[in-house]
């Protein structure tokens, strides 16, 4: 087909523009909703846009972003993780466990150093990480079932730990060698909370790893056509599971990180954080086919979900019309991916600046 | 032929300057297109020549910028497939669109299901009807089977029973033979003939020029959206199409030989079995001690009729299926080929068959399709990919202004070059490619032989498999003949006939009767 078009009419041509300015729109959707969100909640409450506000905000934020942006990666191979609610309350008991119980042996409680608790608790992350990539690249479950029965196990499991009950004051105590566990938590450094800091940290090695890496890519293949994957000589179970992996560890650090604002460990917490984050991916644009999407839209998902939580509160919208604007903002956000994808398929062939690894 | 003179110059469908345009080309210029009644309407050009959308547009799937339809002298509009049906325009894609979760009388149903007390579907009905389709067609089968079990013909055959049961008078088939082996095409070329008889008007579209010269009653020739040429049968051989639809004189694509003659063998496979499993994934046919080598810059073809193991053995020895028993010995080195990964290493790389299903990463560019197989690593390295990329992409010709766009927007040829750069980077000792040219055009499987050749030249062995008599020709410089799972001859280069090849390739015992295709009419090789 000729590729210059020598008849083309000035209508059409108009067209072509229009449609090409709205596909630049549509790209660029959650970072627009974002801005306008913030210019919204700005001119209504004006507390909301001053220092303060603005650092709890983020504060929030990073819990949503860090599951999220972790989670991306399995999203993008075509699979899902609904078990990092129940991961986060597991990893935050068994820190409330280490701290206050400690660990029998030798006729003595012995009770670890901080640092040795958060690795413990990233462990416990990790071992179910390893159960649900095993599970599903192995055992060739299904990624939904899969995640969904671990999300019960490792909610039994945190139950279990404490059964059912709280772990209080995890200060700890000179005495015993362990304090400074809140400050995971709590603490800031250049007047940025900790928890934001690891929310940068998390989102600039998905990044990379995204973009920059062989695994990455093989991340992107496999979400786009496993078989063809698989006969590049790509080793589709290992990425799986290292999705996985990175995935629960996202969660367990959440769960780490509210233990430690919380001072106390409770076997609920986490409850429900799964749908927040799956929502904060697909409003940053990946696709739950796989294959499409990038970390960058994960976290502005995050803050989207985010300034649209506080910003209602603070004009005391109530908790149940807060329920419907989310929903409605979630469903719009994915129609509009539809419509996107159909516009791209249309007219990406005759666009000459065209990237698919831009914005990843 | 000489049934109906008169009506045989009857024109029954006229697309009339019909021009489409997408954003930033045309797809069709002013082209005027004839349906005779009653004939073989064989419409032909390149990939991307607009075939396909002039065909969307007769099936009412997209509308035109400009033009008109008319049928039987009158003008239609079709605003969608069920207008189009509605008029007696039916279609058989080139993919076949079965429900294969569903049986065939659901599938020849889907979408417009006879009904009982408005709310019921009326299942005895529907049976009777498949089952009158299907007789019609002379094959005859029980309607309650999952089509997923039916064989590509099979499934083609249900898809036009759907058609004529929906009243089709005219049926657009577009690449109809593409995935069929040659006896299923041959029953297919039975089915038109039928339908030719009984005053079905068909629009056949096909890259197989013997197969069009042997179905065409008349010929319309369609290149970059322009119409080229239009003729009755008697006015087109061979070389009129190949000029009209590439724009030059015909060329030469006989193998030039001589091939390496006393080089070591690169590959030895010895004693190669594999045991027949059913089942929908993992279905293979089986394999019985297949033993043969290959030499260094040799390219050897494996010819065999659909499910005569030519796919199982290439997935094999690439590691995608494990061997029952066996050995493949590389440069003389016994491998231990657990994975696709192991072979890779080794050096050896499969092709796939189905580009679409196997080969590519639609999301992703060009390059990234390219360079996947030979990503290692911690960290990419975008600048040497780029040059390297960009190098390969020159020595195929990939023709592409930018190696940053999806591989979607390369043509079939083009996106089957890049799948042949992406094993070409991973400096294969020995290639293994299934259908080399499956679902390209005439240029580009010229163009694609002369690399192939050429890489041979400098020490690339090749073994593909093929089911096409011309391919295999022109291509190997020596062929072996799977059947049923045996190898059942060996021929080198100019040693054998076509008629040698299918007789080596068909069972011993006839499975049907019915006089093979005309052979003579293969007309050489493409």
């Amino acid at each position: 087909m000729s590729p210059s078009a020598p008849t083309i009419t000035v209508r059409s041509r108009a067209t072509w523009a229009a449609a090409r300015a709205a596909l630049i729109l549509l790209r660029a959707r959650a970072i627009l909703v974002l801005v306008l969100l913030v210019i919204l909640f700005s001119v209504l409450a004006p507390e909301f846009f001053t220092a303060n506000n603005l650092s709890i905000l983020t504060k929030h934020v990073s819990i949503t972003a860090l599951m999220a942006v972790a989670m991306t990666f399995c999203v993008l191979t075509g699979g899902i993780d609904l078990s990092v609610g129940s991961v986060a309350g597991l990893a935050g008991m068994v820190a409330g466990y280490l701290l206050t119980q400690g660990l029998w042996f030798g006729g003595a409680a012995h009770y670890p150093p901080v640092v040795v608790v958060i690795l413990l608790g990233l462990l416990a992350g990790l071992l179910v990480g390893v159960l649900n990539g095993w599970l599903v690249a192995h055992a060739g479950v299904a990624p939904f079932i899969a995640t969904l029965g671990t999300l019960y196990i490792a909610r039994g499991a945190a139950m279990l730990i404490s059964n059912g009950k709280t772990f209080p004051e995890l200060g700890g105590s000179a005495a015993r060698g362990n304090m400074g566990f809140p400050a995971f938590g709590e603490s800031s450094w250049l007047h940025i909370p900790t928890p934001v800091w690891m929310m940068l940290a998390m989102f600039a090695v998905a990044w990379v790893v995204a973009a920059k890496t062989p695994f990455g890519r093989h991340v992107y293949a496999i979400g786009g056509n496993e078989r063809a994957a698989r006969l590049a000589g790509i080793r589709v179970a290992q990425v799986k599971i290292v999705t996985y992996v990175f995935s629960s560890i996202g969660a367990a650090l959440v769960g780490l990180i509210i233990a430690a604002q919380l001072e106390s460990a409770h076997p609920a917490t986490g409850e429900s954080f799964e749908l927040n984050a799956i929502a904060a991916v697909v409003l940053g644009g990946t696709s739950l086919m796989g294959g499409r999407g990038s970390v960058t839209g994960s976290l502005i998902g995050a803050f989207v979900i985010g300034v649209l939580a506080d910003g209602l509160v603070m004009l005391g919208v109530s908790e149940f019309w807060q329920m419907v604007i989310k929903g409605i903002v979630i469903v719009v956000a994915v129609g509009l991916d539809q419509l996107q994808a159909r516009l791209q398929a249309r007219i990406l062939p005759f666009l000459t600046t065209a990237n698919t690894e831009a914005g990843r | 032929m000489n049934q109906a003179d008169a009506s045989a110059q009857e024109i029954i469908l006229q697309a009339r300057n019909i021009t489409k345009l997408y954003p930033g080309l045309i797809a069709l210029d002013d082209v005027t297109f004839s349906v005779y009644r009653g004939q073989v309407n064989v419409l032909i050009g390149e990939n991307g020549a607009g075939k396909s959308t002039l065909m969307r547009i007769l099936a009412g799937v997209e509308s035109c910028d400009a033009g008109e339809l008319l049928l039987e002298g009158r003008r239609i509009n079709l605003g969608s497939a069920r207008d189009a049906s509605a008029h007696g325009i039916s279609i058989v894609h080139q993919e076949l669109l079965a429900l294969t979760n569903l049986n065939i009388r659901d599938n020849v149903f889907a979408g417009r299901e006879l009904r009982r007390a408005a709310c019921f579907v009326n299942r005895r009905a529907e049976d009777l009807r498949a089952n009158a389709a299907l007789s019609r067609l002379r094959m005859p089968m029980e309607v309650a089977t999952e089509t997923s079990r039916l064989s590509l013909g099979c499934r083609q055959v249900v898809e036009i029973a759907r058609a004529l049961d929906q009243g089709a008078r005219i049926l657009i088939l577009d690449e109809p033979t593409s995935a069929l082996s040659t006896s299923e095409a041959e029953s297919l070329f039975d089915v038109i003939a039928d339908l030719k008889r009984a005053g079905v008007t068909i629009i056949y579209i096909s890259h197989r020029l013997h197969e069009l010269l042997h179905l065409g009653d008349r010929f319309t020739v369609l290149r970059s959206g322009r119409m080229v040429g239009e003729a009755a049968r008697a006015g087109v051989d061979r070389q009129w199409i190949v000029e009209r639809m590439s724009g030059r004189k015909e060329w030469s694509a006989d193998a030039e030989q001589p091939v390496s003659s006393s080089k070591p063998p690169v590959l030895a496979v010895n004693g190669l079995n594999l045991l027949p499993s059913s089942g929908d994934e993992a279905a293979q046919a089986a394999l019985h001690d297949v033993s043969f080598s290959l030499k260094e810059g040799e390219i050897l073809g494996i010819y065999g009729l659909l499910g005569a193991g030519r796919t199982e053995l290439l997935e094999t020895i690439a590691g995608l299926r494990q061997m029952d028993s066996g050995e493949v010995r590389l440069n003389g080195r016994l491998l231990h080929i657990g994975s696709v990964r192991s072979a890779l290493k080794a050096g050896i790389l499969l092709m796939p068959e189905d580009r679409q299903r196997d080969g590519l990463f639609p999301d992703l560019s060009i390059r990234e399709n390219m360079a996947m197989a030979a990503t290692r690593g911690l960290f990419l390295s975008r600048g040497e990919e780029t040059k390297r990329v960009n190098e390969i992409a020159g020595e195929l010709h990939i023709a592409t202004r930018n190696m940053e766009l999806p591989i979607t927007t390369l043509s079939g040829g083009n996106q089957q070059k890049a799948l042949l750069a992406r094993c070409l980077m991973c400096a294969p000792a020995v290639l293994l490619m299934d259908e080399p040219t499956r679902g390209v055009d005439v240029g580009a499987k010229a163009e694609i032989y002369t690399i192939l050749r050429e890489l041979a030249v400098k020490g690339l062995s090749v073994i593909f498999a093929s089911s096409e008599i011309e391919e295999t020709r022109a291509l190997a410089h020596r062929v072996l003949v799977l059947c049923q799972g045996t190898i059942s001859a060996e021929f080198t280069h100019d040693a054998f006939t076509d008629e040698d090849l299918f007789a080596a390739a068909s069972p011993s015992v006839p499975v049907h009767l019915k006089s093979p295709l005309p052979l003579s009419n293969l007309e050489g090789s493409v």
